[in-house]
């Protein structure tokens, strides 16, 4: 099966990290993968994103309109990457507010399903905010938004290392794909609700 | 074989260690700048004896590589594609004299740009220096097309370029791998002297140049036959979609252009036939022209510019970028390469469907007014800090003469008014103290270059400066590294691209020897002694016995050696009265400085700040203070 998942979020916040750990765990279940990152200048803070294809052609970039997937590691570049999204994708963002209402609502329409996690403060609960983004990753996983199951990619994150961070890693899966609640769409997993 | 995840700079090197070059080298340059540092943990992985070394820029990359490859050994040079503009003299040459070992350069092009000044065409470079070109479409291509690149240029003894865009730099791809190859080791004849060739004077040069001329015919034959030059789709064709059946659309292309355009022909279900082209130059001439002959009208899609378009000989039925068919400035982006297709299968009489972009849901984000987070100097930077006590010193109005590096980042907040190329900070400031004597031009001028830039570039331009008796200040900003591309060493560090000891070139010392007389080290966290040595050095400028004034500005990069910030913290807060002025926000721009949604106050973002401190100047109205002062205050 196809899949095309876009990884969005601001430089340091692991994009890459989260590009490698999904591809390794596409290749580890014999799949086809084509990803793209970005490098250079944008890791300065600035806005960074990736693209992942698994089982599908060669072309490294994935067009607006058509990714089953968004994930992002932030709200603004959540709304921002939203134009890739085919209808009937899944967004998956950290951030206890989900996205603007306007957005929402449109979102709704096309039946793309929202789902919203405070990775950031599980992130610190787990004692590092450098796992917030494969908390994201684990939550994706658990809503079968990924193609990919919370199993695949913590045997992904123990090829990829470092070994000692092999043990917070594999929680911060465990504890994103432990808050995903099985509804379907405009969910929110964040502080106050739960 | 097994399969693995690759990283198409990893590919490249990785092809460059299994096919035995033994010399390889590179200036770092985005999105060049992991190759060398792929052939570096290969040769290790594989237990592979290769030299390989960050050169001082691409023209010494060039050059070292290509004596190795005259002394009989394979060997290898990459860089993005401005750097090959450096590099372009001794390619020009050397293309004339040809090479012994198979010698394979590799720049990588950046549509878009990306991360670069231009947008130009390497392969339009290797056409003008009669140097063959290969073009790949992906990391597995590309791994091949070295092994197929080294061998040509053993054949015809010539160098040859591995053209790779940033889509094949940094995709990353599950490839074939084979473990098992035994690396190629040509006979090591050693340079054999050949004076007619290897140092021939421009009577032999027009020798040469017919010589040239003959290898690439021989070339452009071996290409009509190569496997990298094939039609995709043509089986298929004969399909449903009649207009198509009658070949009244074909379609070339090479690179990323050639699977974005597969994937939108199939996403259309319009098995248009195309003509990959893997080897754009020389182009195999009767291949395009008996493949052009089938159809109505063929579109030509290439990155970044149009060097198989322009080599074709008759264009009659040809569209491509040359007619406007094809935007001729900007990355093909999937978005783009689908609505030429579209627009081209239209006037044939096929109707696909439209793009599926929600024009409501872009016009609600539009409505958000979100743009994309621009780059910025991290938290921490010794840059920033640099620059905004240059600032405070110099004003507003003086000429601020920049260059390539992380500090070019210092335009955001307007530190910097020029940059051109590598070096050009302190060659611009140079010929804007010359111009003002006639334009009556007293304003100070300021360059600021990098440790790595300035060791590339800036020295032969500091020489002249002094000579010429150019007066200007120069800050060289030294954070003991190339930072912009990944940390590499440059020769002012005492490693070497392998991490082995290496002859450590002081900057001061080069500075001194290219006679400034006035000659500074400091640290630009330490404010108040900075912004003293600034003035001092204007003061020189203006002196009857001054000229060129240098401060290098010591500080490491905070990304690679953070211990003189964790030995010696100093954490912040904002106090209570922050009233939200942004003038901190905008004048120092630290990512860590965050201005509130609703613009009340800024906050410390903890998660990313480095307590270093330097913030505590930014506020004039000194609501940032030391965490200590507040506690003592308590």
């Amino acid at each position: 099966m196809e899949r095309k998942l876009i990884i969005a979020g601001i430089g340091g916040q692991g994009v890459i990290y989260a590009t490698k750990v999904l591809s390794q765990a596409a290749l580890m279940r014999g799949e086809r993968v084509m990803a793209s990152e970005n490098h250079g200048m944008s890791q300065r803070g600035g806005s960074v994103m990736s693209y992942v294809k698994i089982g599908g052609s060669d072309a490294p970039l994935i067009r607006r309109g058509t990714a089953d997937a968004l994930i992002a590691f932030d709200r603004v570049e959540a709304i921002r990457n939203l134009p890739f999204l085919r209808a009937g994708g899944s967004v998956f963002v950290n951030g206890a507010d989900g996205l603007e209402p306007a957005v929402m609502t449109r979102l709704n329409e096309l039946g793309i399903g929202v789902h919203a996690i405070a990775a950031d403060a599980r992130a610190k609960e787990l004692g590092s905010a450098a796992v917030a983004n494969l908390i994201v990753l684990g939550f994706a996983a658990a809503h079968d938004g990924l193609g990919l199951t919370l199993g695949d990619l913590k045997e992904a994150a123990q090829a990829l290392g470092p070994a000692r961070a092999l043990a917070l890693n594999l929680k911060a899966l465990e504890t994103g794909a432990g808050l995903a609640a099985p509804r379907p769409t405009l969910e929110w997993v964040g502080e106050g609700m739960t | 074989m097994s399969t693995q995840l690759l990283l198409g700079n990893d590919a490249i090197a990785l092809g460059m260690v299994q096919n035995g070059c033994q010399v390889v080298t590179a200036y770092p340059g985005t999105p060049s700048s992991e190759i060398l540092a792929g052939v570096v943990k290969f040769k290790k992985q594989l237990g592979r004896e290769i030299y390989t070394e960050w050169s001082a820029s691409e023209k010494v990359a060039f050059e070292v590589a290509l004596a190795a490859s005259w002394s009989g050994l394979r060997s290898a040079t990459a860089m993005k594609q401005v750097g090959l503009n450096v590099a372009a003299d001794p390619m020009f040459s050397a293309a004339y004299t040809g090479v012994v070992g198979g010698f394979v350069i590799v720049p990588c092009d950046d549509p878009g740009p990306i991360s670069s000044q231009t947008e130009q065409d390497s392969r339009l470079l290797g056409l003008t220096a009669k140097v063959p070109v290969f073009d790949p479409s992906t990391p597995a291509e590309a791994l091949a097309m070295v092994k197929d690149a080294l061998e040509l240029s053993e054949r015809h003894r010539l160098p040859v370029i591995l053209r790779p865009t940033t889509r094949v730099c940094h995709a990353v791809q599950s490839v074939e791998v084979n473990g098992s190859a035994q690396p190629f080791i040509p006979a090591r004849p050693g340079f054999k002297k050949d004076p007619q060739r290897w140092a021939a004077t421009p009577g032999f040069r027009l020798k040469l140049h017919h010589e040239l001329n003959a290898k690439l015919a021989a070339i452009e034959g071996e290409f009509e036959k190569s496997p990298l030059n094939f039609i995709s789709n043509l089986q298929s064709s004969i399909s449903d979609q009649s207009e198509i059946r009658n070949q009244r659309l074909g379609i070339i292309a090479s690179g990323v252009a050639f699977t974005t355009a597969q994937e939108a022909l199939a996403d259309f279900g319009a098995p248009v036939p195309i003509l990959k082209i893997g080897t754009p130059y020389p182009l195999p001439r009767k291949l395009v022209t008996d493949f052009i002959a089938q159809f109505e009208r063929v579109i030509v899609i290439e990155e970044p510019d149009a060097c198989i378009e322009l080599q074709i000989p008759d264009r009659t039925r040809v569209s491509g970028r040359l007619d406007g068919t094809v935007p001729n400035a900007g990355e093909l982006s999937p978005e783009v390469v689908m609505s030429v297709l579209a627009e081209a299968l239209d006037r044939v009489g096929v109707s696909v469907p439209p793009p599926p972009d929600d024009e409501a849901l872009g016009a609600i984000i539009q409505s958000l007014k979100i743009t994309p987070r621009r780059p910025r100097l991290c938290p921490g930077c010794s840059h920033r800090s640099a620059m905004y006590t240059m600032k405070h010193v110099f004003g507003p109005n003086a000429i601020y003469p920049g260059d390539i590096g992380c500090y070019s980042l210092g335009t955001n907040i307007r530190a910097i008014d020029t940059f051109v190329d590598m070096g050009a900070a302190v060659t611009m400031a140079t010929g804007f103290y010359h111009a003002a004597r006639f334009t009556d031009d007293k304003r100070p001028i300021v360059a600021m270059i990098g440790d790595s830039t300035f060791l590339h570039s800036g020295i032969t331009p500091l020489v002249n400066a002094v000579h010429t008796g150019a007066r200007f200040v120069l800050l060289i900003l030294d954070n003991h590294t190339t930072a912009m591309t990944g940390a590499q060493p440059t020769p002012a560090n005492d490693y070497s691209a392998d991490g082995d000891l290496a002859a450590k070139i002081p900057i001061p010392d080069i500075v001194r020897a290219c006679g400034v007389k006035f000659v500074r080290i400091a640290d630009p966290y330490d404010h108040e002694p900075f912004e003293a040595l600034l003035k001092e050095a204007q003061t020189f400028t203006q002196s009857p016995e001054g000229g060129v004034a240098v401060i290098v500005a010591d500080r490491p990069c905070v990304l690679y050696d953070r211990a003189p910030i964790t030995e010696n913290p100093l954490p912040v807060v904002i106090t209570e009265q922050c009233d939200g002025c942004r003038y901190c926000v905008e004048a120092f721009e630290c990512p860590a400085l965050v201005l509130r949604a609703d613009k009340s106050r800024v906050d410390v973002d903890y998660r990313i700040c480095v307590d270093c401190g330097q913030c505590i100047d930014a506020c004039y109205k000194g609501f940032i203070v030391p965490k200590e002062a507040v506690g003592s205050m308590q």
